[in-house]
């Protein structure tokens, strides 16, 4: 098994027939995958209501939460129907309020809340077209590669020329081949690094080319009233999350629309930082309710099936890395506006239309001169390695038995405490795949010596104060910074020679190469440059914050305390 | 074992008087297998139901097997000193399954490094027991014992209780049905680090409270050392990571009132007979038992390097091993700065 395998055309497909994809079944049987989701979510929810009051409490806080975010935070994706249904519910709930015998009220009650999840499982559920898909398949790539080849200056000439293919930009590495074999033993559950909008249609094309079915994906519903948009993901298995929503029913129905797919084998790919990094930084905490999901379906298949014949679920950390993030200046001043106790104004960059993403789709991938896709290894889900057979191997070597992680006295035993521990563990242990899978590019690395060497410099400074330094008062010498650089490549080599971390090619070379590479890829499309060499040869920042976020993406491996 | 049927067997290893007295507190509850060295000891226990000056229930059997340990029980006590708890691990871990619960009573810590008078230790290299279980085993479902648990008086069934810390609610309900009984309350926690630092830092404490007595003090010196020496060890597990929380319970401070009270205790009588001019050599002979407070003492002011302010764990250090005059290192403790009270309660 090599680490560090690399994809230099597409793979065949795992399963090569779409009617066998299990997101294609899953699609076909909606029905009964609806009404599966609905009833756990009922059970579920009516465990934790110990009372009729409970139970109707809950429903009306539920419904002055739908009424509130429909006047207060309205957004495109509202339809007109919602309206109806919320009025209809409110008369039953008042219908229900003059109800006095308890029975019957918690009868009327549970009815009410079976319609509300019914409403909303139909709101989230994807669907799986096959044609669209081929067409989609076929129509991205194309579109990358053509787009990949365009230079700054000529926009136009892009569609007629294809020197370079998809492959030559997308860097991808890991273990792959042991990827798809889990792939076809068990259910995969794919758990990226989130900085970008670009990241969605990235992972989603790389898991076409490395052969893997497609998966099911939550996006957020605003994306699906943009034009195009909309009618692709919806055809292509994305179900729809509303961020607004955050009542118990709804939040439940949720994880279980995730478990049960998984439980009915859909791959399924989730963000597990839940939104994109805003400080650049690889994500450190992880929101486990999602990735609680993956443990919940792999304790049900155990319990439903023998223990050789139950579906494993593998988790398949990815880290993905750009040369140029164009929400970069945005999400580092939401970042700085939430951390800090200085006002930085966070201005607003929502991509709420089909040009503006699709613009920003074209200058992104126009702009970068490589996608780095970096796969780590392959974990069971409680956070155990692997082997290529799918075998769970624990910390100290040991094949080992998932099943035996839910038994107590040698029982399989339902625990959700148990269950949250778990998936904390599991989260620590994505987190660690995530540095070990990053791959360092030239780009990030220049910036870290730099942002690093400008805070030696002004070491009085605080974060929020150094941020505002006047950037002409800045200037590295290209000499000093070539010395620093010198000292933390060759630990960031010695990190890689421990595998603690991956290298892009252009960091193995010429140190002044790298530079080079770095200073020349960085950021390229930003209004103002985060590094550029000025005309006696020294290395000046037109923009601290974006500089400091690109920064922030080789945190984490203790790099600081090496400078000189 | 796979029936839920059968009454349940506990396993404990190590059988120190502190193994001793679990062991026969789990015999109220269920069948109980006890590993031990030597093929002596298990004769004895065997056939005469004693071991030392113990006597140990009937349903207490001694095995000299891990594996057969592993084997028939899910839930295991490992007890005994810091010292041999690597190595046990180590035996233990290729007869260990997930399936495995683990709840130690060791009050230790363990680093790998060497500890010499000039070493000093970064909070990575400090691990806690149940760390080490973690890291040389499979097992994840941890827990350990901690409180106010002098094993001689458990012996004599006088009333007491103790603290599972656990993250996993089920270890803490599984150690509580092995152990509860009408003398004996079992308390829970998810603290599991803050319980696991309470238990093992105050026996420093208990050292010092040993001196006091040696030195013919009364009761207010001892309070004053009982709690600034809160003050201290709370200081030093908040650094560690630790939160504040578990010290104000039976693991913290429960067991430092007994603790620093009671000949009964090692680490107390370790302390007094410093103060009576002994060597510490002689007295770890005399004591037959390790005292785990002196090693704790090293670790802590090893640790102490990086900023973990402990003045007592300092200046105790120099008695014991710098040959400090004990009047003197009490005398420069009086004259140290005294900060606002109780102030680990206050920000």
């Amino acid at each position: 098994m090599d680490e560090h395998q690399k994809v230099k055309n597409r793979l065949d497909p795992v399963i090569p027939e779409i009617a066998e994809w299990p997101i294609y079944k899953l699609s076909q049987d909606k029905e009964s995958f609806l009404s599966e989701t609905i009833s756990k979510t009922v059970d579920s929810l009516l465990e934790s209501y110990d009372s009729a009051d409970k139970l109707h409490s809950e429903l009306k806080s539920v419904l002055y939460q739908e009424k509130n975010r429909l006047t207060k935070e309205p957004w495109k994706s509202d339809t007109p129907e919602e309206r109806i249904f919320w009025s209809e519910i409110k008369r039953q709930i008042l219908l229900s309020d003059k109800i006095e015998d308890d029975k019957k009220k918690y009868k009327t009650d549970k009815k009410i809340l079976q319609s509300i999840l019914d409403f909303y499982a139909n709101e989230i559920v994807a669907n799986f077209d096959i044609k669209k898909y081929s067409i989609a398949r076929r129509a991205l790539p194309f579109l990358f590669s053509r787009l990949m080849n365009a230079s700054p200056g000529n926009k136009f000439r892009f569609l007629f020329n294809s020197k370079k293919t998809i492959y030559d930009k997308f860097n991808i590495s890991g273990p792959i081949d042991h990827i798809r074999n889990l792939a076809k033993k068990g259910t995969v559950i794919v758990v990226p690094t989130h900085f970008s909008n670009i990241d969605s249609p990235t992972i989603g094309l790389v898991i076409d080319i490395i052969g893997l079915p497609a998966m099911t994906y939550g996006a957020g519903i605003n994306l699906f009233t943009i034009g195009i948009l909309s009618r692709w993901l919806n055809d292509l298995g994305a179900y729809k999350l509303d961020r607004r929503r955050k009542n118990k029913p709804y939040l439940e129905l949720l994880k279980n629309y995730s478990t049960v797919a998984i439980t009915r084998g859909a791959h399924s790919l989730f963000f597990p930082g839940g939104t994109r990094s805003r400080s650049g930084q690889i994500e450190k905490k992880l929101k486990l309710g999602l990735l609680g999901t993956a443990l919940e379906a792999q304790r049900q298949n155990l319990l439903s099936f023998q223990e050789d014949t139950a579906k494993k679920i593998y988790i398949v950390p990815v880290v993905l890395n750009y040369h140029f993030v164009i929400e970069a200046a945005s999400l580092i001043d939401q970042h700085l506006s939430y951390e800090g106790k200085e006002q930085f104004i966070a201005e607003r960059n929502d991509f709420s239309t089909s040009y503006k993403l699709l613009k920003l789709i074209f200058k992104v991938i126009t702009a970068n001169p490589g996608m780095t896709i970096s796969f780590g290894n392959p974990m069971d889900v409680v956070g155990n390695e692997v082997n290529f057979e799918g075998n769970s191997i624990n910390n100290i070597g040991q094949a080992v038995s998932i099943k035996d992680y839910f038994t107590r006295n040698g029982v399989m035993t339902e625990d959700k405490q148990r269950d949250q521990v778990y998936t904390s563990i599991l989260g620590d242990k994505i987190v660690k795949q995530f540095l070990t899978a990053n791959t360092v590019l030239s780009s990030h690395l220049v910036s870290f010596v730099a942002f690093e060497m400008i805070q030696k410099e002004f070491k009085n400074l605080d974060l929020y104060q150094l941020l505002r330094v006047p950037v002409d008062e800045i200037e590295i010498d290209f000499e000093e910074f070539k010395v620093e650089f010198n000292i933390i490549k060759e630990k960031i080599i010695d990190l890689f020679a421990e595998g603690k971390l991956r290298l892009h090619d252009r960091i193995k070379g010429d140190n002044e190469d790298t530079i080079n590479h770095g200073l020349k890829n960085l950021g390229v499309y930003h209004p103002s440059m985060p590094l550029v060499k000025n005309t006696n040869g020294n290395i000046i920042t037109q923009d601290m914050k974006v500089l400091y976020f690109y920064h922030n993406r080789l945190l984490g491996y203790g790099l600081e305390q090496h400078f000189s | 074992m796979d029936s839920n049927n059968i009454s349940p067997k506990y396993g404990v290893i190590g059988a120190g008087s502190f193994g001793i007295a679990v062991a026969n507190l789990l015999a109220q509850n269920g069948d109980v297998l006890l590993y031990v060295r030597s093929e002596d000891q298990k004769s004895e226990i065997n056939t005469k139901h004693t071991l030392k000056s113990y006597s140990m229930d009937e349903r207490v059997v001694a095995t000299n097997d891990l594996k057969e340990i592993a084997d028939e029980c899910y839930l295991l006590f490992p007890i005994l000193p810091s010292d041999n708890f690597v190595e046990m691990l180590e035996e233990l871990a290729p007869y260990l399954r997930p399936s495995h619960v683990l709840i130690h009573g060791t009050k230790g810590l363990y680093t790998p490094k060497k500890i010499t008078s000039d070493v000093s230790l970064k909070k990575e290299e400090v691990y806690t027991m149940s760390e080490l279980i973690t890291i040389k085993t499979g097992v994840l479902r941890v827990g350990c014992l901690a409180g106010p648990n002098l094993a001689s008086e458990l012996a004599e069934n006088q009333p007491a209780a103790t603290v599972i810390a656990s993250s996993f609610n089920e270890v803490i309900e599984m150690g509580q049905q092995a152990l509860k009984s009408s003398r004996f309350q079992v308390y829970g926690s998810n603290e599991l680090l803050g319980v696991e630092l309470a238990g093992v830092l105050k026996n420093y404490i208990a050292i010092a409270s040993g001196m006091l007595t040696g030195l013919g003090y009364g009761e207010n010196a001892r309070a004053l050392l009982i709690t600034r020496g809160m003050a201290e060890l709370i200081f030093i597990a908040k650094a560690l990571g630790a939160s504040e929380k578990a010290f104000l319970g039976l693991a913290g401070i429960g067991d430092l009132i007994a603790t620093c009270n009671s000949p009964k205790s090692r680490n107390y009588r370790v302390g007094l007979m410093l103060a009576e001019g002994k060597k510490l050599d002689e007295i770890i002979e005399s004591i037959g038992e390790v005292a785990e407070g002196i090693k704790t003492l090293q670790i802590v002011r090893a640790l102490q390097k990086y900023g973990y302010r402990a003045p007592l764990a300092e200046i105790l250090y120099k008695i014991v091993y710098e040959n400090l005059p004990i009047k003197k290192g009490i005398d420069f403790l009086m004259r140290f700065t005294a900060d606002k009270d109780a102030e680990y309660i206050m920000s």
